[in-house]
């Protein structure tokens, strides 16, 4: 870091420098999967897919497929022995003798054009016999249901996900703090409530989009719409049984991720089908449709909390019961389990805490990851039952939470020593911005009017130790190149890394490019851009790097100065010596070092920094209490407010304003940091109106954009205010803690309580349609 | 909708015939597999669905006036190419059927509009269809040329059922034509979606009235109800109802009431029965006080 | 399969090409002339990531034949930009921070552009309801909005 940056030379660190992608972006000239060129030799993959949620696969005949003229593949889970899985290895690249999904890949063919290859999938004749399905995971956890994964005894397993084999359940979480039991008695008021969170979709505007080949040596080059490069590479190589190594994964600018582009998913079926057609690259296209059927889902829960606080309001005990419908596989699932389990209190201070987090296999779409990681579910009820706590003992909800909410040195409910958080101040300034406590008249008189709040926390939820690493190489001109494994998935993190890269090395931002795109064989390692993580751990990495260059070139030019390297700083792009005043542009000794005198020789040379980083300190939680010392790296904390308007005639929610506060350590570039905060605010919104993908006993009602309606320019509030709270993370770059994800996760919450304080009415399960809201308000008579 | 939709069109032959003769003769040659094109903001999406499997699409957009807008002392007349955006652009529109050009606005979003056209609208027969109610208000007839050359057809009673209208094979509609809306008409045309704009319609309430002194109240009102019926829909009685009582709150009211009576809507995912019969009610009720509004301003 | 040959500009540049029936503008667009600045999101009209002028006005040109553009006149994103010096809507959103992943932006920019050339003063209501058919997951729209505000005032500056 530059101890002496002159005042007039704007620090990187904290400027709303603009995006380092934008110029691509706006010109057309930005290249996403799609847009990459193969030239004729491309063969296109379609997919032969279940129609069953579940059913034994009795027979496949390909026959007629492959006789189709521009056929140049087919291939079944035959030819596809291996599992592969993120936490847990439960999923084939096929399905090999049983479908649990609809849409659940039977089968895949490559040929000379999209339209071939479509017609191949149709000749194909696969026979199944139907099974009973499992389409709610309380049932699902029950003895009684049809077991869908026989298997999972044989399932390899990270050691901190607990599969119970027998059953369908893949992960139990548990949390075991304090005495819940005794504690009943002591409360003043109790409440107890039932959240049922339906099933939504990431909905990237760029579906799904692969590219694979496969040479005749094996080795595989696979280029994606991807947030993880690296985890891709390691779990297409689990599955093929190939070294990671020959696996080369090429993931150029992705169209939207926000989790279901994380672990590796249809990826692999594009290079399995490339196996068999070695030396020609093989496209798979995910249609619109297909994406709504087949890509991640954001599981669906079924929640009981039962929580209660004494006659001063304070928390004393917190039960819940998650049953999370993760869906055909889990092998993602299961830690989403785990962090919602270790998270289970909110963002509060309860000393007796129980939780059961259960991962349930159903027939219904693979769960997997999206931003929040569990938590909107979470917190969507959850907020609400101390909504409904505060309202009991008649206290106000913004003091209900100022007492009890989590503080520096609190012991949480995993029995870790809480970092310092600015979570009151959020709620303070968000509770202000909103006009907490006051009531504007309605617009019209068929309208009613309310405020809403929510709090949330969230940790980064991944392994106890993924690894982030970085290089900074000085180019002849000055600038710096900076190569990350992290990937921009829209989330601006190649700016972060750029403005990371300019504050460690002392170089002004314009000077500073981003290696792209990302390729497993040139790019540092990342273990995935997920978890809102690369802020925090790639930025840490990046800062190594640069201050790793940054010591190579002041031992240089000490060297050549005969100075002290404690006397030179490099500000702006300069070697400067406050001793001696001399100074040197970085463009005079980047690649070809410093000639000595008189003709003497040179010292130096091109420079490259390395830098990487892994947190070590997170420690496992006994499997029964969930208690250990640190159970997670850190948590961002928040606080988000909304005030809506209900119209009475229509049941129509309509969103008049909102406020986010979030304490992200430092915002490195504060006109991003509220970007997110907008963005996350607007997505978690449109879940809160509109979103549920509609499954009738496995089957998607609604796979298309005209069914399945997201938020648009018009139905977003104009009044969107993004607080930021600056309490530094201890071991982040300048203090820095992620904030993509928490921008979603208090939103439905806050949505909801501000419908009840509207209208009186708690309508249950997002989404808040029009429909819902208002046919709660005819049960209630509310109207006529 | 299939778990295998079509990734991109399937196969057809386009056929852009030099008239409207040639076109006709094509269509009825080819009866069940070719379709006239207009704009297309339909076709290619159920044929990428798999739903229709033409084999022919015959563009009509630019034979024999089928481009034209043109308002004259008869009335207004919009050919089969007129594109949704230029009808709510036209100042006669805007003057003399600005029903027409609210409801054309609420279709979808603008780029689609630049596309979408009323006489593909009305072919469609889709009960969701935006802009029909205005339209069959207006006493609207459709301009067809067939195998025996050109006929008038009057949209009352045109739509069938879902997809489904009186053309025969050959039939090609060139043309919307409206009569002069009567003497101080106003109208309104109010529609629920899930979203504030751009969505499908859960239920969409088209109100036309003007003075009338044959009608015990003095106005003669036309309501249209969409997707809540297989068809368009007529709310017959609440229209007589209107006609024969005192306007006025009570009476909006009632005829509302008689709307919802009269309506079939089925649930689906965009809505259920019970929430569509009391948002027609609930919008009936709005759209005859706003045009009653406009009427009496 | 029927093909047709047809002559067309895109971004002010002559092109005589051979087009199968079904093919869509943006196919031809994407595949034909590595135009691929235009995004396909959901083939469907729904999405709007692949918006182009055709003739002036706006359209999905998924749902548009490439065939239909005989004679027509195709602007793309990459026709945004004169000479190197961009639009002043490729300024403005950037510099109200109104590109993220960017997928849905090139709809977004040729929407905008669509409305300022009809418009050039609108409302933020004209705004919101000209944008309606460009789905954006990332940026919350709000920004995107205020980009086209302060487009048209440069405009009105520059006029």
């Amino acid at each position: 870091m530059s101890k002496h940056t002159p005042p007039n030379i704007p620090h990187p660190i904290g400027d709303s420098v603009p995006r380092v992608d934008a110029q691509e972006k706006v010109t057309g000239a930005a290249i996403f999967a799609d847009d990459i060129q193969f030239g004729p030799g491309l063969l296109y993959a379609r997919i032969k897919r279940s129609p069953h949620p579940h059913a034994l696969i009795k027979r496949i005949d390909v026959s007629r497929a492959k006789a189709l003229p521009g056929v140049k593949a087919v291939v079944t889970g035959e030819d596809f022995p291996g599992l592969t899985g993120l936490y847990l290895q439960d999923r084939h690249i096929f399905c090999r003798g049983r479908a649990r999904y609809v849409g659940d890949p039977v089968a895949g063919v490559a040929a000379s054009s999209e339209a071939i290859a479509e017609q191949a999938v149709t000749l194909i004749d696969v026979e199944y016999e139907p099974l009973p399905g499992v389409f709610d995971p309380e049932f699902g956890a029950t003895p009684e249901a049809p077991l869908l994964h026989p298997d999972l005894g044989d399932y390899k397993v990270m050691n901190f996900i607990f599969p119970q084999p027998g059953s369908n359940v893949s992960n139990h979480f548990k949390i075991r703090k304090g005495n819940v039991e005794s504690a009943w008695a002591q409360c003043e008021a109790i409440v107890e409530r039932t959240y049922r969170i339906p099933h939504i979709q990431h909905v990237p505007i760029e579906t799904h989009i692969a590219t694979a080949r496969v040479e005749q040596d094996g080795k595989v080059t696979l280029w994606g719409s991807s947030q993880s490069p690296f985890a891709q590479r390691s779990l297409i190589a689990t599955a093929l049984g190939v070294s990671p190594s020959d696996v080369q994964v090429i993931a150029p600018y992705v169209g939207g991720g926000f989790g279901c582009k994380a672990g590796v998913s249809m990826e692999a079926l594009a290079v399995a089908i490339a196996t068999q057609v070695r030396g020609r690259p093989v496209k798979l296209r995910l249609t619109r449709e297909e994406e709504f059927y087949t890509a991640f889902v954001r599981q669906g829960l079924v929640a009981h909390f039962k929580m209660g606080c004494d006659k001063e309001g304070r928390l004393l005990a917190m039960q819940n019961r998650l049953y999370w419908d993760a869906g055909a596989y889990t092998e993602y699932g299961v830690n989403i389990t785990r962090a919602s389990g270790y998270s289970s209190s909110g963002p509060y201070d309860v000393p007796n805490v129980s939780t059961d987090s259960y991962c349930v296999y159903t027939n219904h779409p693979v769960g997997g990851p999206m931003r929040g990681f569990g938590m909107p579910e979470l917190h969507t009820g959850l907020e609400q039952c101390i909504d409904e706590l505060a309202e009991q003992i008649h206290m106000d909800k913004v003091a209900f939470r100022r007492l009890n909410c989590i503080q520096g040195g609190d012991t949480i409910v995993t029995g870790m020593t809480m970092h310092p958080t600015g979570l009151n101040e959020c709620l303070d300034k968000t509770a202000a911005a909103i006009g907490w406590g006051h009531k504007d008249p309605p617009s019209a008189p068929n309208k009613r009017r309310g405020k809403g709040i929510a709090l949330m926390w969230k940790a980064p939820a991944m392994p106890p130790n993924p690894g982030s690493s970085a290089k900074v190489a000085l180019n002849e001109d000055g600038t710096v190149t900076v190569s990350v494994g992290g990937q921009e998935i829209g989330q601006g993190s190649f700016t972060i890394a750029a403005q990371v890269a300019a504050g460690a090395l002392g170089v002004p931002i314009e000077n500073v490019r981003v290696a792209t795109p990302l390729d497993t064989n040139y790019s540092p390692y990342e273990w995935q851009t997920v978890a809102s993580r690369l802020t925090w751990s790639m930025g840490n990495a990046v800062a190594a790097a640069a201050r790793d260059a940054r010591q190579q070139i002041l031992e240089l030019v000490a060297k050549a100065w005969n100075e002290k390297i404690e006397d030179l700083d490099i500000v702006d792009g300069n070697v400067i010596s406050y001793k001696s005043e001399e100074t040197i542009s970085l463009n005079k000794i980047a690649i070809y070092g410093i000639a000595l005198p008189n003709d003497q020789g040179w010292i130096g040379g091109p420079v490259l920094g390395r830098g990487s980083f892994m947190p070590t300190y997170v420690t496992g939680l006994d499997p029964e209490t969930g208690q250990g010392p640190r159970a997670v790296v850190h948590y961002t904390t928040g606080a988000q407010a909304v005030e809506v308007e209900v119209d009475m005639d229509t049941g129509k929610v309509q969103i008049l304003r909102g406020v986010s506060a979030f304490d992200v350590g430092k915002a490195i570039n504060p006109n991003m940091v509220r970007g997110q905060m907008e963005g996350g605010f607007v997505q978690g919104m449109s879940t809160a109106l509109f979103e549920s993908l509609q499954l009738k006993e496995g089957v998607l009602q609604n796979p298309s954009f005209v069914d399945y309606r997201i938020a648009t320019a018009t139905d977003v509030p104009k009044d969107i205010q993004s607080i930021i709270v600056e309490v530094p993370q201890d071991d982040g770059p300048w203090g820095a803690r992620g904030i993509g994800e928490h921008s979603m996760v208090p939103t439905v919450a806050a949505i909801a309580n501000a419908i009840f304080d509207a209208i009186g009415i708690r309508v249950g399960a997002p989404p808040y349609t029009a429909e819902k809201v208002y046919l709660a308000m005819l049960d209630a008579g509310l109207v006529e | 909708m299939s778990i295998n939709p079509h990734p991109e069109l399937p196969e057809f032959d386009y056929i852009r015939p030099a008239s409207l003769a040639e076109a006709s003769q094509f269509l009825a040659q080819h009866a069940g597999h070719a379709r006239p094109l207009s704009g297309g903001t339909d076709i290619f999406v159920r044929m990428r669905d798999g739903i229709w499997h033409d084999q022919y699409l015959v563009d009509v957009k630019h034979l024999d006036g089928t481009n034209d807008l043109t308002f004259t002392p008869t009335g207004l007349t919009i050919g089969a190419g007129v594109n949704m955006n230029r009808i709510i652009a036209s100042p006669e529109v805007q003057q003399h059927y600005p029903l027409l050009a609210q409801a054309c606005r609420r279709v979808a979003s603008y780029q689609l509009r630049t596309r979408a056209t009323v006489v593909g609208n009305i072919c469609n027969a889709s009960p969701a269809g935006d802009s029909i109610g205005a339209c069959i208000a207006f006493g609207g007839t459709l301009k067809v040329h067939g195998l025996n050359g050109f006929r008038d057809e009057p949209l009352q009673g045109f739509c069938l059922s879902p997809g489904k209208t009186r053309l025969q094979p050959g039939d090609i509609v060139t043309a919307v034509h409206l009569p002069p809306p009567p003497p101080g008409s106003a109208g309104t045309y109010l529609k629920l979606g899930r979203n504030t704009w751009g969505d499908l319609a859960i239920v969409g309430v088209t109100v036309l009235a003007a003075p009338d002194p044959t009608a015990a109240s003095g106005y003669r009102f036309r309501i249209l109800l969409a997707s809540v019926a297989p068809i368009p829909l007529e709310a017959v009685a609440a229209q007589e109802a209107l006609a024969a009582t005192p306007l006025g709150e009570p009476a909006f009211k009632e005829a509302a009431r008689l709307a919802a009576q009269a309506c079939s809507p089925i649930d689906d995912v965009r809505g259920s029965a019970r929430y569509r019969k009391a948002m027609v009610r609930k919008h009936t009720q709005l759209a005859l006080l706003q045009t009653w509004q406009k009427l009496t301003r | 399969m029927a093909t047709h040959r047809i002559s067309l500009t895109v971004n002010g540049s002559t092109e005589l090409l051979d087009v199968p029936s079904q093919m869509t503008l943006l196919q031809m667009l994407r595949d034909k002339l590595a135009l691929t600045g235009t995004k396909n999101g959901c083939s469907a009209g729904e999405c709007g990531a692949c918006t182009v002028l055709l003739d002036g006005e706006p359209v999905n040109s998924c749902l548009v034949l490439a065939v239909e553009c005989q004679g027509a006149s195709v602007v793309t994103v990459e026709g945004l930009a004169k000479d190197g010096v961009l639009d002043p809507i490729q300024e403005t959103i950037v510099d109200h921070g109104g590109v993220q992943c960017g997928f849905c932006t090139p709809g977004m920019l040729i929407s905008s552009r669509a409305l300022l050339d009809r418009n050039p003063d609108p409302s933020e209501d004209d705004i919101r309801e000209a944008l309606v058919g460009n789905l954006c997951r990332c940026t919350g729209y709000n920004r995107i909005v205020d980009a086209v505000q302060d487009s048209a005032r440069r405009q009105a500056g520059k006029a």
